[in-house]
């Protein structure tokens, strides 16, 4: 199979392609990120890039962007050799990347946003002239329409649900790449990855219809989406390129495989389940909060994951803050080892042995300006303590001790905790649970959200080892694979109300079972 | 070994095709939920509408006022009041009106008082005055706005080209202006103004309303046009939403930041004039207690410190509610000793009132 294959798709073969790059080779120091790499890209095609953390995606990104030069190797835009000296060389080419933050104003209208693009504010003088709302929401609305969006221009990006705004980044995206040229290349960098099932899908209609303009570079972590989105697929390791398939020769596992360069490992739930008849830890009967959720009949049992899964507005993520005290409960009892409770708060769960890791990681997870170690013993610091005082020293070892328990890199544990990646950060939080003796619920919300899959499989196996150790774990997953792979049982929610509920150990559902439970 | 592969592949197709029946059902299912999510959102949050009934309550707690202070003492909703109210709101209002520009962009301007003072006198004494023979007019009104311009300008260039806080560089600048009016008064006698056409303009009447307020009016409608219909005002929005998509956006940061700190510093500048005018001399103090009447309005208007959410229209709110309060006090007869006490009372209360409706959203207060 060749790897410079020209795809023809409904009988239209192009000559030069949309893009290519030929032998692009970046270093850093001593590191290769980018080694030797060769692709190509046709028009009205949508190219998948996969590959680990730190396979060197993103700086394959930024070279196209014009961030980074590489130290050699072309790129070709339409058979065309192109330099670029900065990211707005790129962005003439009509090379448009959507990023993975969000780069909207939420406080404006979507046609301020569009319009503040167009890039002309950086010459001299333009900021001193009218702005034209009847211009710019006009513009707006055929920018919108491009992409097939029926949004009204005058909306506040802030009022936008997520998938909403990635609509509009994708819109700006374009705007920008069209600007000089027709047929632009639009990256997609990891949109996917904060979004709920159905979000994806709305948005993989997207990609189906800028399709239609230009090509696109779709960078995800989910191989599944991968699958369902692209023509072909581009797999990284380590800097260099792995393989390039089409769609329809190559599966799931093949991609994991190849991303990885090991075979996923699969975990047959051979074990023996030790309080499967004990009183639960947990027990909720007929709670319901106004507007969110109702009639929730659940039980959490020591030693044993109990998954939740749902669509966005399935009340999941707040049945689990009110569980965690965080919200209150209108109706129905909570009861904890067989005891109704009354007067529930976080800092009684804290004392119960509750634990909680929030999804958004950056804003309620962890604190910005503290040092991981300060923020592994932020809760539970009694063994770090001389009387009332931290000791710093005590502090810093036992965080050692963690950085090594949890494989946390770089072992550095005086460094801020905001400077690690992701998966990193995320197990430092889970740390600062776990290092509690008395932890006996933990509640995981979107614990693997953002995390490539060996950073992924890393804090599952941590997950499974709280469970391991007698600890109730209430998990919301983010994909149905991750939570038939780990959890003990699953119920399933939708509009707040648990539509169906499996016991792995019992049940052998599949996606489809809980798919049709969920929408 | 061939078979075998067909088979698996027909497999992995049978697979997909089923994945894409149920997803082009769920695309359905959610399409119709998307549709009315978005519709939703237009009809609801059209950004203009919602910024002119979000301070439904303030707008409440104004009229609450005056009509308490109206039933204690009918003096208050008299013309001769009112038109006090309008005359003193003047120079809050031109100052808040800078104020709100600066806090949108995310900084603080406290250099108000020194530059006014620096204004005031650079105005006093090129109109006609009792220290020196000058008497240009109309120029006298240019420089003393020039005046403040000039501290803005360098308030704003400081802060953007060598990255020193607004809050430190403002505070700088307080003084350095308080320090120029002080040279300017000098130890000589007090330079009073001899023309009483000038020194009478801020209470004269023009269609029935004080001339002051008639100014603070122009100055309220620049700033609405300024912040809601160029391009500066809308980059300032932008700025003090997320300065870091601003650079990547391509904005020129320090362009806009300097030019609202310029052109609040040339508020500053009138406000300076129409308190001397006010006064009727020279004095670097013309502005004391400014500071802490402007920014609270804009504060109490919603207008939020970290920057990129509020407006001008919302700050006049804020102003008249001090306004009124210092007003009401004194026509209801509350005895001096007691008024300051009491006016900081009402204002907690009234501020707890208007933001009751918003408390859940606010979520954490600082």
């Amino acid at each position: 199979m060749s790897l410079f294959k020209a795809t023809e798709k409904n009988g239209v073969t192009t000559g030069a392609s949309a893009l290519s790059l030929r032998n692009i080779k970046i270093t850093f120091g001593d590191l290769v990120a980018v080694d030797n790499v060769s692709f190509d890209i046709q028009e009205r095609e949508v190219v998948g890039l996969i590959g680990e953390n730190g396979a060197g995606k993103s700086t394959l990104l930024k070279i196209l962007a014009g961030v980074y030069k590489p130290d050699s190797g072309t790129i070709e835009l339409s058979g065309e050799a192109k330099k670029f000296k900065g990211p707005q060389d790129s962005l003439d080419a009509g090379i448009g990347i959507v990023h993975q933050e969000q780069s909207l104003f939420t406080n404006l209208s979507i046609a301020e946003n569009l319009e503040f693009v167009s890039g002309g504010s950086s010459k001299s003088g333009t900021i001193f002239k009218p702005f034209n709302w009847v211009k710019a929401n006009k513009n707006a609305a055929l920018a919108l329409g491009k992409v097939g969006s029926k949004l009204d221009p005058r909306t506040r990006v802030g009022d936008l649900s997520f998938i909403d705004r990635q609509m509009v980044e994708i819109a700006k995206a374009m705007k920008v790449s069209t600007a000089k040229v027709s047929n632009p290349i639009i990256i997609l960098d990891e949109p996917t990855s904060l979004l709920e099932v159905h979000e994806t899908e709305a948005l993989e209609r997207e990609i189906a219809k800028i399709k239609d303009l230009g090509s696109v570079i779709f960078v995800s972590h989910r191989l599944d989406e991968v699958m369902r989105v692209c023509d072909r697929i581009i797999v990284l390791r380590d800097g260099k390129l792995v393989a390039i398939k089409d769609r329809d020769d190559v599966n799931q596992q093949e991609l994991f495989q190849l991303m990885m360069g090991h075979e996923k490992k699969s975990q047959p739930r051979s074990y023996q389940r030790k309080h499967q008849g004990d009183t639960p830890k947990v027990e909720l009967r007929e709670v319901g909060k106004k507007g969110e959720f109702r009639g929730v009949n659940l039980k959490l049992v020591a030693g044993e994951i109990t998954a939740i899964i749902g669509t966005n507005g399935s009340g999941r993520e707040d049945l689990c803050k009110a569980i965690y005290g965080v919200k209150s409960f209108d109706t129905g009892t909570m009861l904890i080892d067989g005891k109704e409770i009354n007067h529930w708060n976080v800092q009684r769960a804290i004392e119960s042995g509750f634990g909680l890791v929030p999804a958004e990681r950056k804003v309620e997870g962890l604190i910005g300006g503290l040092s991981a170690a300060d923020n592994i013993s932020l809760i539970f610091n009694d063994d770090v303590k001389n009387g009332f005082l931290i000791n710093p020293k005590k502090n810093l070892a036992i965080a050692k001790e963690w950085f090594e328990e949890l494989d946390i890199r770089p072992r550095a544990p005086q460094k801020e905790l905001e400077k690690f990646s992701g998966g990193n950060q995320q197990k430092a939080v889970l740390a600062k649970w776990l290092k509690s003796k008395e932890l006996s619920v933990l509640i995981l919300d979107h614990p693997l959200r953002g995390l490539d899959p060996g950073a992924a499989e890393t804090v599952n196996s941590l997950i499974r080892k709280a469970a391991a150790e007698d600890t109730a774990v209430l998990l919301l997953g983010d994909t149905m694979e991750e939570v038939l792979d780990i959890a003990d049982q699953i119920s399933v929610m939708k509009d707040g109300e648990v539509t169906g509920s499996f016991d792995l150990h019992v049940d052998h559902p599949s996606t489809l079972d809980l798919l049709e439970k969920m929408v | 070994m061939k078979s075998a592969k067909c088979h698996s592949l027909r497999k992995g197709r049978k697979e997909e095709n089923m994945s894409q029946v149920s997803a082009s059902e769920k695309a359905k299912l959610s399409d119709s939920k998307f549709e009315a999510s978005t519709l939703k959102a237009a009809a609801k949050k059209n950004a203009l509408i919602k910024s002119l009934t979000e301070p439904a309550a303030l707008i409440g707690v104004v009229i609450i006022l005056c009509v308490v202070f109206s039933l204690i003492n009918a003096r208050f909703y008299g013309i001769v009041n009112i038109r006090t109210i309008l005359e003193q709101a003047a120079i809050p209002l031109i100052l808040a009106v800078g104020s709100t520009l600066v806090i949108l962009i995310g900084s603080i301007d406290l250099s108000i008082e020194g530059v006014m003072g620096a204004s005031a006198m650079s105005f006093v004494l090129l109109t006609a005055n009792t220290r020196n023979p000058h008497d240009h007019g109309d120029v006298a009104v240019l420089a003393g706005i020039a005046t403040g311009a000039v501290f803005g300008f360098a308030s704003g260039y400081i802060l953007t080209k060598f990255k020193v806080p607004s809050f430190v560089v403002t505070l700088g600048m307080w003084f350095v202006g308080q320090g120029f009016a002080t040279m300017l008064y000098g130890d000589t006698a007090t330079p009073y103004m001899t023309n009483s056409r000038v020194s009478g303009w801020s209470p004269r009447l023009t269609f029935g309303l004080p001339n002051a307020f008639w100014a603070a009016l122009i100055v309220v409608v620049l700033g609405f046009l300024l912040l809601n219909f160029t391009k500066l005002g809308r980059s300032a929005m932008a700025i003090g939403n997320n300065e870091s998509i601003a650079k990547t956006t391509g904005l020129n940061i320090d362009r806009v930041k300097i030019s609202i700190f310029t052109f609040a510093g040339a508020l500053t500048g009138i406000a300076g004039i129409i308190g001397a005018i006010q006064l009727g001399s020279g004095s670097p103090d013309v502005g004391k207690g400014s500071l802490f009447v402007s920014v609270p309005a804009v504060v109490i208007g919603g207008t939020a410190l970290a920057g990129g959410r509020g407006g001008v229209l919302r700050t006049i709110l804020g102003v008249f509610l001090l306004t009124i309060l210092n007003d009401g006090l004194i026509v209801a007869g509350v005895s001096a000793n007691y008024q300051s006490g009491v006016a900081g009372l009402i204002l907690i209360a009234a501020i707890i009132f208007a933001l009751w409706s918003r408390r859940d959203k606010l979520g954490v207060a600082k």
